[in-house]
């Protein structure tokens, strides 16, 4: 278990939420990274991720969400960002990555949206 | 005055106390690892005779009396010997024990003196059973405890008056075993305690030399890496250029590039891979090479990135992305046409001090085959400067994780404008050096300057 970056995991219905706490750089993210494959190669097609804790992301970080929105958009799923703070954004804003992820302002906005079955 | 009980314990104690000393000493000479490593040399198996040999009459001369009992631990010696070394060895101490035994006399004589070698050769016996490896401490002890209760049943089968013999072991066969099984407990544990030292010693051997081997191939791949940035920079007249890369680790995922283009037109690109280290590094190769040949292939650069988008989303399977700025100058006319993918915003710092942001007119390359991109031209002036720059130089933290930023870049360029391109960027280097201080560099960090005159 790393101090820097906590990854929770919670389920609310039948939605996974992923809450990440801390830094998501190049040290950490494998840590993310295999909890979200997990939930991937569980079944699940919809994944809310809760940024409200997050501190930092690097373009590690970054890699570890397109990896995982890449193999959730395979099975027609996809993956749900909430919370995120100002520098947080300007991160996706700058790389582009604001177009390619639903962002939501809260989490129940993030899984109030989420595609109906 | 304490009680006999105490005194007795304590003498018991004792012995066992210089039972310790022996087994961490003996356990650090030379003959008796070469015997643990299976180096039976004559020597090493006389040493062992000639060594438990003395152990087993120290264990005769410090019998003492408890609870009106004569306990010793005479057969210490030779079952160490055995378990160590086989049976001749535990039988050629025992003997060296047993002779000592016999000069001391008593009723009980011959039985323990027979005991006595009995319990090096029964040793030895285990160690062969056990594929000549010596017993661990559980094996060891139980062994122990019942060649402790053969010898008491030498005691009563051999020695005579038999009413005596039976006092005798009835007496004395519990504390004699224990006694006994407690010395050889203590020369398992220090045995097998310098067993895992020295398993623990060549993993760390083997470890190190593996690290060592490593770290040289990452040195070539690091020379091989240096070797895809440009070699020189070409002169422009009327600009001044300069540009340097320094990876975090010994590769690094961010490159810069100078491309020259027909009719004497200059591509600039400044590229930063996901992460960093060697999956970036291997990223970043592909990634060069895909810009060269597409800058080449094509005259506008919307066209040649979305080409290279193409080819390098083909290739990025686990998510790895680029983010990239190309623009081509075009000297004469004094503009820049540029795309924007998804990297770090330049800055254009006119003469006059303002500065303009080329933002975003694309998303990242590598992750979208369809992707397409924006271009936008600005024109230069005289005294107008170019930064192009990767987030390890705005992201440069302090020891409390303060960013360097893009407000101290900004106002870092803005004061030294005036100055030619090559020290503007050591400028700038100087800079973000003055704001980590002793931290050390996190992330790949690449710097291009252009400057329009001198």
């Amino acid at each position: 278990m790393n101090t820097i970056l906590q990854v929770a995991e919670q389920r609310r219905g039948d939605i996974p939420i992923l809450s990440l706490e801390g830094r998501m750089d190049s040290t950490t993210s494998p840590d993310a990274e295999v909890q979200l494959n997990r939930l991937i190669e569980g079944g699940d097609r919809c994944i809310v991720v809760d940024f409200s804790g997050l501190d930092y992301i690097s373009s590690a970080g970054l890699r570890v969400l397109l990896a995982g929105q890449k193999k959730l958009k395979q099975s027609g799923g996809a993956m749900l960002l909430a919370a995120l703070r100002p520098e947080i954004q300007k991160v996706f804003d700058i790389a582009g990555f604001n177009r390619l992820f639903p962002i939501y302002p809260t989490l129940d906005e993030a899984l109030g949206a989420r595609p109906a079955r | 005055m304490l009680s006999e009980p105490i005194s007795e314990f304590i003498v018991l104690f004792q012995m066992m106390c210089v039972v310790v000393v022996f087994a961490y000493l003996v356990t650090r000479t030379r003959f008796y690892n070469e015997i643990l490593d299976g180096i039976f040399s004559w020597k090493n198996q006389l040493l062992l005779v000639l060594v438990f040999g003395i152990v087993s009459i120290y264990g005769s001369m410090s019998g003492v009396e408890i609870m009106g009992a004569p306990l010793n631990i005479r057969d210490i010696g030779p079952m160490v010997a055995g378990f160590v070394g086989g049976p001749l060895v535990g039988m050629g101490a025992g003997l060296i024990g047993a002779g000592y035994r016999m000069s001391m006399g008593g009723f009980s004589m011959v039985a323990c003196s027979i005991a006595t070698v009995l319990s090096g050769l029964l040793a030895g016996l285990i160690f062969l059973a056990n594929r000549r490896q010596i017993p661990g401490v559980v094996l060891g002890v139980a062994a122990a405890i019942i060649i402790e209760g053969i010898h008491m049943g030498l005691v009563i089968l051999i020695s005579r008056p038999l009413s005596e013999a039976v006092t005798l072991v009835s007496d004395v066969a519990f504390p004699m075993i224990a006694a006994n099984a407690a010395g050889i407990f203590i020369f398992g544990c220090i045995t097998v305690d310098l067993q895992n030292k020295k398993k623990t010693a060549g993993e760390r051997d083997r470890y190190q030399g593996e690290l060592q081997r490593k770290n040289a191939e990452l040195y070539i791949a690091r020379e091989i890496q240096e070797s895809f940035l440009p070699a020189s920079l070409p002169s422009l007249p009327g600009y001044t250029l300069a540009a340097e890369s320094r990876p975090a680790r010994e590769v690094g995922g961010d490159f810069y590039d100078v491309l020259a283009s027909p009719g004497g037109r200059v591509g600039l690109v400044i590229a930063d891979v996901s992460d960093k280290g060697v999956p970036a590094a291997l990223f970043m190769a592909l990634s060069t090479t895909v810009m060269r040949a597409s800058a080449a292939w094509h005259q506008r650069p919307r066209d040649a990135i979305c080409d290279a988008n193409a080819l390098i989303t083909r290739e990025s399977s686990s998510g790895m992305f680029v983010t990239l700025f190309f623009c081509i100058l075009d000297p004469g006319a004094g503009t820049i046409t540029y795309v924007n993918a998804g990297h770090n915003p330049p800055l254009l710092v006119r003469n006059d001090g303002t500065i303009v942001s080329l933002s975003m007119t694309g998303i990242a390359l590598g992750v979208d085959t369809e992707q397409t991109y924006e271009e936008r031209s600005v024109d230069l002036g005289p005294g107008d400067m170019l930064v192009l720059y990767t987030d390890g130089v705005t992201e440069a933290e302090d020891a409390s994780h303060q960013q360097f930023g893009d407000e101290r870049l900004a106002s870092l360029v803005r004061r030294e404008r005036l100055r030619p391109a090559g020290e503007i960027l050591a400028a700038i280097q100087a800079g973000v050096s003055a704001h980590t201080k002793a931290m050390p560099q996190y992330d790949d960090m690449t710097l291009v300057v252009l400057k329009v005159g001198s």
